[in-house]
């Protein structure tokens, strides 16, 4: 009967969010937050183990004030409670801080057999955290996974590494971050939202993980963001001949020195 | 101690992080140390540049099992600046070593160079959409992918090889490996490119394909779903957030409707060519030149064309 | 955070769209196309607990209330009206056993329609040739005309007709489908909501027990009433999802369509009909929701039903108008979604009978 904690990330959904064309600055007034998209595959993975094997799915979050709005939303999904770390703090966090945040946490509301994540945030995609986190509490940890399973004492995963496919095994308690294609999310439904009033949310207060200063302190500080766009020449050739499109395409080619 | 060091399990790649290291060298004023997985990789390193190379020896681990060895010799090094190739075991590895050294870390970091109060960097955020510039305290770690520099140019100096003992971590048992079939090809190095999308309707139909990058020397690139759902080309071809980068002089994209998740592998193309039916697929935005049309009947004219 | 919606409220509209899009994007076109029952997307709105999403939780429903309906059926209606309107139509009927049915009704009937394992179907309309009337008699009730235009027949297993007891009197009945006596016609051709079959209810000498009867006797006129305005607002929500789909699509075409070397957006008169289309979906939905809500807290909801069907039927074919003329020609051709929607909010804004006219609740309202 695993107990398991998931760690999720409250992000903009960056479907909503604009880039102003005078000077490519990033509107978001309009974003929506969401659960980060991988966390989501995450939470699923961490029901699903449940569903199978018994046990308990903590979440736990460390964000701004708008971290509120993600705590129904994530015991929608099946976590059993939510921790929640909230704090100004959180703003300017980079990955050292979130990660120290997040394991003072764990030592103090844990143990646990299992911590998950998702293999970065839907934001950033600083793909750290969970080797962080396994770092820092001395624990082994199954990065991308795209499968995983539990086995008594044991934790498997098929690693998928971008040229090579690797089946790994840790004994618990251990950390795993997981693939987007390791399941499909489901959509909670009615009665699982409804119920999600019913489960407890616990605010830990950042006080109250004792961490010293120097570990609140970033390391990395972000200068300035901007839009990216695409300065591109755009000259399409649509007419209705397709060897005359052609035509023009490979004398554009043979202009730019390409045939 | 100090120092600026550099580590990759691909060799190539690591001789690529050598050029921003010796230009963070030359800003910095500390030495460049390779850190080489083996004494063959060793020796083709030494010939790039660096003051010292360091081989691994004891331990035949993946690079995530020497993470707290290669951790601890940094911190024993004062390690400045650790340059790490961002492969997904890179990556895993360098989190590691920023964890133990208390260090910021610069994922799929672009645009190194010194910096007020530490290393400057740039990122790519919300998938695509923006870039943001930062800067890491010193030490600081960051994972480079394959693409972004070429290696340096060869260096007659010579440089002595020092053998380092590592121990790996024995706590993940691995049962099996499996690569993946070699494709072949190094797309992050070819210099045009080809890319199928889901335009094409059948494997046979990438002959198109193939028969467009022949006349045009170029290489077989593809889109997410192409390699992952169809298993039409292996993965390495695939471009986008989570596959390849690439900077090719020619980029064709054909069939594909250009969306940010592969976008942004491929953008910083100098010329960007689209072919697909829709007038409104977003690749036209992207594309310096483009054909609306059936690919059907553009891509075959097109091969003749260039043929010629 | 909405100022109308609760975090519930939220979180179920989220779930709605996100269902939407995954699980009806999908099959739309093609419903659209063949028309055959969705049988599929039928059982995974059971599987979301959408069929009883209002029912009492002692029964199996969810208990989540009108405002959380009239949020599933928007974002249902964004991908396939039609397949809300089967969601719409099984709820008016639901509503109405849960609303006035005795204990051993609701024992019989709701679990099964909470867990979708019977779908259900109001049969209140009628063409007026063959009223359905009712007759009292010893064994029970018979009944004998025909209703028309009943959405979800021919695969509901449970009807809730109303008929004639008397001289300007009425009364409703649960009918179950395989009753003796009782035919289903010929699924009618639509010009939209294809998917969701409609046809004639034709009460051949159908026997029903006493205990068939739904609420008080010769008192469905108020009951029927009452259902009517419930599905003003379903109609409502509906006209709302489709009429937002069609404001998106039609934007993100005019950014995009070229002409005379600009986006047609950049055309002040694009602007203003795209303007004038959003905003009435704006309007719509706040009254929708507002309405909805009144209905939660078992205030009278009636009136403003009628306001919500008299705004919505009107801007319903008006933006839609709107939006096919931004896409000009390309808006017209079949391969565009645009002409389904068209068809779809045809359906969702249609008078049924003069009887329904929301002008005429409204004036009421006024002049009594």
């Amino acid at each position: 009967m695993p107990n398991i904690l998931v760690c999720f990330k409250w992000v903009l959904d960056e479907q909503d969010i604009k880039v102003r064309p005078a000077d490519l600055s990033l509107d978001s007034s309009r974003a929506k937050g969401k659960i980060s998209d991988f966390d989501r595959n995450a939470i699923e993975a961490a029901v699903g183990l449940v569903e199978a094997q018994g046990g308990r799915v903590d979440a736990l979050t460390f964000g701004g004030p708008s971290v509120k709005n993600a705590l129904k939303d994530v015991l929608s999904r099946g976590a059993d409670r939510v921790l929640w770390i909230a704090d100004p703090l959180a703003e300017t966090a980079d990955a050292f801080v979130t990660a120290h945040v997040l394991a003072a946490a764990i030592r103090q509301h844990g143990p646990y057999d299992l911590v998950l994540c998702g293999e970065g945030s839907s934001d950033a995609f600083n793909q750290q955290l969970p080797v962080r986190l396994a770092a820092l509490l001395d624990q082994p940890c199954l990065s991308f996974a795209q499968t995983l399973e539990l086995q008594g004492d044991r934790a498997r995963a098929t690693r998928k590494l971008g040229d090579s496919v690797e089946e790994a095994e840790a004994g618990l308690p251990a950390v795993a971050s997981v693939l987007g294609e390791m399941n499909k999310p489901r959509i909670p439904t009615l009665k699982q939202v409804l119920g999600a009033a019913k489960k407890p949310q616990i605010e830990v207060p950042l006080a109250a993980l004792g961490l010293e200063a120097g570990l609140l302190r970033p390391r990395s500080t972000r200068l300035g963001v901007r839009g990216f766009v695409m300065n591109r020449r755009n000259i399409i050739f649509k007419e209705p001949d397709a060897a005359a499109n052609v035509a023009r395409l490979a004398a554009s080619l043979a202009s730019e020195g390409l045939c | 101690m100090a120092g600026i060091f550099v580590y990759s399990e691909d060799a190539a790649l690591a001789g690529q992080l050598l050029t921003p290291a010796l230009e963070l060298k030359r800003a910095l004023g500390q030495p460049v140390a390779v850190l080489a997985p083996d004494p063959a990789s060793a020796a083709a390193l030494a010939a790039l540049g660096p003051d010292r190379v360091l081989v691994l020896e004891g331990a035949s681990g993946s690079p995530e099992a020497l993470a707290p060895a290669l951790a601890a010799l940094l911190a024993q090094e004062e390690a400045q600046v650790v340059l790490v190739g961002a492969t997904l075991r890179g990556k895993h590895l360098a989190a590691h070593v920023a964890a133990v050294l208390g260090a910021g870390l610069a994922s799929d970091a672009r645009a190194l160079a010194p910096a007020e109060g530490g290393l400057g960097v740039q990122r790519i955020l919300y998938g695509g959409l923006a870039v943001s510039d930062e800067v890491l305290a010193f030490p600081a770690v960051a994972t480079i992918q394959a693409g972004t520099s070429p290696a340096p140019a060869p260096s007659a100096a010579e440089v002595a090889i020092e053998p380092v003992q590592v121990q790996a971590d024995a706590r993940i048992r691995v049962h099996r490996v499996e690569k993946a079939a070699a494709g072949g090809v190094d797309i992050a190095a070819s210099r045009r490119l080809v890319a199928v999308g889901r335009g094409f309707r059948t494997r046979e139909d990438l002959d198109l394909a193939s028969s467009l990058a022949g006349a045009l020397h170029a290489d077989l690139a593809c889109t997410r779903g192409i390699a992952e759902d169809e298993h039409w080309l292996p993965i390495e071809r695939y471009i986008g957030i989570s596959g390849r980068t690439v900077k090719p002089d020619l980029y064709v994209a054909a069939g594909l409707s250009g969306q940010v998740q592969h976008m942004v592998g491929c953008r910083e193309s100098r010329v960007i060519v689209a072919v697909n039916s829709d007038e409104r697929a977003p690749i036209f935005e992207a594309a310096d030149y483009g054909i609306v049309g059936d690919l059907y009947q553009v891509l075959p004219l097109l091969t003749a064309a260039l043929a010629k | 955070m909405d100022f109308l919606l609760t975090e519930e409220q939220q979180l179920i509209g989220q779930a709605a769209r996100e269902f939407a899009r995954e699980a009806l994007d999908p099959v739309a076109p093609a419903l659209d196309h063949d028309g055959t029952w969705p049988a599929e997307a039928v059982a995974a709105l059971a599987g979301q607990d959408f069929l009883g999403l209002f029912l009492p939780a002692a029964h199996g429903g969810a208990e989540a209330g009108f405002v959380s309906l009239v949020e599933v059926l928007e974002a249902l209606s964004r991908s396939s009206a039609a397949v809300a309107a089967i969601l719409a139509h099984h709820a008016l009927a639901a509503y109405a056993v849960d609303r006035w049915g005795t204990e051993a009704q609701k024992r019989t009937w709701l679990p099964r329609l909470a867990k979708g394992e019977v779908l259900a179907a109001a049969a209140l309309h009628e063409h007026g040739a063959s009223p359905l009337m009712a007759v009292h008699h010893p064994e029970g009730w018979v009944l004998e005309g025909v209703k028309g235009f009943v959405r979800n027949a021919g695969q509901a297993g449970l009807i809730v007709a109303s008929a004639a007891t008397g001289e300007g009197r009425r009364s409703l009945f649960l009918v179950e489908a395989g009753a003796s006596g009782l035919e289903t016609g010929a699924p009618a051709e639509t010009m939209g909501l294809r998917g969701c079959p409609v046809a004639e209810l034709r009460f051949n000498s159908v026997v029903l027990p006493d205990a068939a009867l739904l609420g008080p006797a010769d008192g469905g006129a108020a009951l029927e009433a009452e259902i009517l305005a419930l599905a003003a607002l379903a109609n409502g929500a509906m006209t709302v999802g489709i009429g937002s789909a069609a404001v998106e699509h039609a934007a993100a075409y005019a950014k995009t369509r070229v002409q005379f070397g600009r986006p047609i957006a950049a055309l002040e008169a694009i602007q203003t009909l795209l303007a004038e289309a959003a905003t009435d979906c704006h309007l719509g939905r706040l009254a929708l929701r507002h309405a909805a809500r009144l209905l939660d807290e078992g205030q009278p909801f009636q009136v403003e039903a009628a306001m919500v069907q008299q705004f919505l039927g009107r801007m319903g074919a008006r933006i839609l108008q709107d939006t096919v003329q931004v896409e000009g020609g390309f808006g017209y051709s079949e391969f565009m979604p645009l002409p389904r929607l068209f068809r779809d909010m045809a359906g969702t804004t249609l008078r049924d009978a003069p009887a329904d006219l929301p002008e005429a609740v409204i004036a009421a309202s006024l002049l009594a």
